[in-house]
């Protein structure tokens, strides 16, 4: 019953077992690659993709960093439906506007006032080819990449603790908040309120829990900050983790060559150096 | 009133927080559910406004299967008062608050006004009617959210550990409102952890434990000598009272009243009330 | 040593002084149990002991209120969370709301402290087998019952060993049995020699744990003396607190003429 009186500095097999089996749990070789480095390929496919344009390099880049990944976390099917599902919407209103209003001497046909060039169309195009390999890459990153890991992550690599947390904080909020809101509605069925019937009874019975469900959850925060203070989060300085994630000098390499490749990529193109594809 | 039979649930995860539970509660009781904490006892109560539903066995409610039944429609005739005030509170005024549920089941104009106010009158709320519940410290809350399933007028009110965070004047309260309800012909089933509580203000206990009903009887069959090992089984112990009446050899005294009546060699009376009651206002 | 002396309190944005000229000394190793009926002031009083408020809550603090000697007010909350813990009344709003199971919850509080993983593991294993919930280790702790997230957020703190420790209404959502384990947990840490502040309904614990009583009324110290003799007195019942079953017990039979057949507790 005594508290432990030693400082003990070493752990046990089995403690450094369980330990390590607290870590976010690698579905695939591609859930296993450090947070940092998915983070990478997602940001790094992004922007190249804006940089190059056109059709054929955005696509290429789509085919080298992110479908390999894809099919080796298992995700293919489901990352391009939640990409889709994404950029559907966006495409739909940029193809309206650019297809309309880029001024071009090339009129494929005439609605009212509007006519529609084939330059708006091609700008519409790249935009779209764009959005959708940024909504791959980034899909990839969030379908393959727990919040807590990549925060934890971060903050062995020196990010402020307090930055970290409430990165952390604010990603698992939400789950928090639906649960809460679940909570609060199933008490409501409970007083009579009808949430079984028809379409409309279920929204009008939704409606209500909206504002006090967002409401306590602000009150909740001021009374979880204290909380917190009290288990010391606000010490400035570094912690020792429960658990590390992998990361190894493949890995660093991986990330280096993407920045410097992105780099000469970069000043290809604005030099001139590069010839835009098509 | 209530009827369960072969009560089994499986949380997902595999949890089986019931394992056939047969019970029966008729109208007018005071029932209370004892048990530690994990014996089910929530679980149990959940299955009878439909918020759980059960994975074998049936349900019975008024005399109709609970199976069909939405849970809007099982409400009206069972009112829960959760244990947690902060996963029921929604309004931003108090009047507001008990007023929803009276309004769910029908009420409306003077009759819900004269609910609303009847029932905030009972918990002791009336003089902070158009406050915000979260002005309110966690005891007062956990009375609005009781107001506001009195205001319901259900036949059955079943309270989840109505005493958590009460001091003895909330206590009294609470006790008294248990009273009245019956004295009117209302059912009231509490789960609770207070075992003084449960010995003054309830005429049947129902002790469970591992998902299953281990004793069922009066309070002084519930907390006599005989029944120790199965309130052990629970990790539960009999009040002070009935321990000192089995020590003392008075027979069972599960009331501190009825201690001290037996000391007296005097027929032992009806347990005394910790404070006064209330009128007996029907919130219906 | 926790020690306050002569303190007033409101918080910020109220006028309402809701501690009153309130004067206490915890010395090592000493439980000291904190009654009232409720809102006189006991919760209060836990955020003020603990140096919360007013370094973190805001308001207006007269008097002065001390840690083993050194006074709350220039410290930082860090500072304090390593000079006293505090669990308070509402488990779920204790929860971090960052960690996937009970043992990095427990866990944190060390972790922020910026200990070795090897002395973080260590005590954490402590704190969850001195509540014996070693087997909700593995468990999230969002999805606990009361009762068992009450332990947690008690375990959450113990971990952080602090040499001191405030709590409010550690056991209002306990079974008997929980609330049996927090008592012999914080028996414990009296033990090595941890003051102790205890605000609680349930006067049969505090009967069983406290060597001093302390009863607020409207934010006033309306009796503070040995546990035994405050504890048994009748006069506790104006102050809207139930005295421990073995004195109303005996008080009862005394009222009624009559003579204890033998010893009660």
């Amino acid at each position: 019953m005594a508290p432990p009186s030693g400082n003990p500095t070493t752990l046990s097999e089995a403690d450094r077992a369980y330990l390590a089996s607290l870590a976010p749990q690698a579905a695939s070789p591609y859930h296993a690659l450090n947070p940092l480095t998915k983070a990478a390929i997602a940001t790094i496919a992004t922007l190249a993709a804006f940089v190059l344009g056109g059709y054929v390099a955005p696509l290429a880049i789509l085919t080298v960093l992110v479908i390999p990944g894809a099919v080796a976390a298992g995700v293919l099917t489901r990352l391009t439906r939640v990409a889709v599902l994404i950029s559907v919407p966006i495409s739909i209103s940029v193809a309206l506007v650019s297809v309309f209003t880029r001024a071009g001497a090339t009129v494929l046909f005439t609605v009212g006032p509007f006519d529609a060039t084939a330059e708006g169309v091609d700008f519409a195009g790249q935009i779209i080819v764009r959005l959708f390999v940024t909504a791959m890459a980034l899909g990839l990153f969030g379908l393959t990449t727990e919040p807590r890991a990549f925060v934890v992550d971060l903050e062995r690599r020196g990010l402020s603790p307090r930055v970290a947390f409430a990165a952390a904080a604010t990603l698992e909020t939400i789950p928090l908040m639906v649960e809460r809101a679940l909570a609060i509605q199933a008490a409501q069925r409970a007083r009579g309120l009808d949430t079984e019937g028809s379409l409309a009874a279920r929204i009008g019975g939704v409606m209500p829990l909206v504002g006090p469900v967002i409401l306590s959850s602000l009150t909740e925060v001021e009374e979880r900050s204290l909380a917190l203070e009290v288990r010391a989060f606000g010490r400035p300085g570094r912690r020792d983790q429960l658990w590390t994630l992998a990361d190894d000098g493949r890995q660093r390499l991986l990330r280096w060559a993407l920045l410097v490749g992105f780099i000469l990529v970069l000043v290809g193109r604005v030099a001139g150096a590069l010839p835009a594809l098509p | 009133m209530i009827h369960c039979e072969g009560l089994v649930h499986v949380y997902p995860g595999g949890t089986r927080a019931l394992d056939g539970v047969d019970l029966e509660i008729r109208a007018g009781e005071r029932v209370a559910i004892i048990g530690q904490n994990g014996s089910g006892k929530s679980t149990l109560i959940l299955h009878w406004n439909g918020l759980l539903r059960p994975t074998a066995g049936q349900v019975v409610i008024d005399g109709r299967a609970a199976e069909g039944q939405r849970v809007a429609h099982l409400a009206r005739t069972v009112g829960i008062a959760f244990q947690d005030p902060d996963r029921q509170i929604f309004a931003g005024r108090l009047r507001t608050e008990v007023a929803f549920g009276a309004r769910n089941v029908g009420l409306r104009g003077a009759a819900l006004q004269r609910a609303v106010d009847e029932t905030l009158d009972v918990v002791g709320l009336r003089g902070e009617a158009d406050a915000n519940p979260y002005d309110l410290g966690y005891s007062r809350r956990k009375l609005l959210a009781l107001a506001s399933i009195l205001a319901m007028g259900t036949p059955v009110v079943v309270l989840d550990e109505p005493t958590t965070g009460q001091d003895a004047a909330g206590v009294a309260r609470i006790q008294a409102i248990v009273r009245s309800l019956t004295e009117v012909g209302r059912t009231v089933v509490t789960v609770s952890h207070d075992m003084r509580f449960v010995a003054e203000t309830f005429e049947r206990v129902v002790v469970m434990g591992a998902g299953r009903v281990l004793l069922d009887g009066s309070p002084a069959e519930a907390f006599g000598e005989p029944a120790w090992p199965s309130l052990a089984a629970t990790n539960l112990e009999a009040p002070l009272a009935a321990q000192l009446g089995v020590r003392w050899g008075l027979g069972p005294t599960p009331t501190e009243a009825g201690l001290v009546a037996a000391l007296a060699g005097a027929p032992r009376a009806r347990p005394a009330d910790r404070a006064g009651t209330f009128g007996s206002s029907d919130p219906r | 040593m926790l020690e306050l002396d002569a303190v007033s309190y409101r918080y910020p944005g109220y006028a309402r002084q809701v501690l009153a000229d309130v004067s206490l000394a915890i010395g090592s190793g000493e439980i000291v149990g904190l009654v009232g009926r409720n809102e006189s002031g006991k919760s209060t009083l836990c955020l003020v002991a603990s140096g919360l408020a007013p370094v973190s809550v805001g308001g207006v603090l007269a008097g002065e209120v001390r840690i083993d000697g050194t006074a709350t007010a220039g410290l930082r909350p860090f500072e304090l969370a390593s000079r006293v813990g505090l669990v308070f009344q509402n488990p779920n709003t204790q929860r971090s709301g960052v960690t996937a199971t009970v043992f990095e919850e427990v866990a944190l509080g060390p972790v922020n402290l910026g200990l070795p993983v090897a002395e973080t593991v260590e005590r954490t294993h402590w704190a969850l087998r001195t509540l014996r919930i070693e087997a909700l280790a593995d468990r999230d702790p969002a999805r606990l019952s009361g009762g068992q997230a009450q332990l947690v957020a008690i375990a959450s703190i113990l971990a952080m060993r602090p040499p001191h420790l405030v709590l409010d209404e550690p056991t209002a959502q306990l079974d008997p049995e929980g609330t049996r384990l927090v008592g012999e947990a914080l028996q414990a840490l009296a033990g090595t020699g941890a003051a102790l502040l205890v605000a609680e309904h349930k006067t049969d614990l505090l009967d069983r744990l406290c060597s001093r009583v302390v009863a607020l009324d409207g934010g006033r110290v309306a009796m503070d003396g040995p546990a035994a003799i405050v504890l048994a007195d009748p006069a506790l019942e104006q102050l809207g607190v139930e005295r421990p079953a073995r004195h109303r017990i005996a008080g009862e039979v005394a009222a009624a003429g009559l003579v204890l057949p033998g010893a009660i507790a």
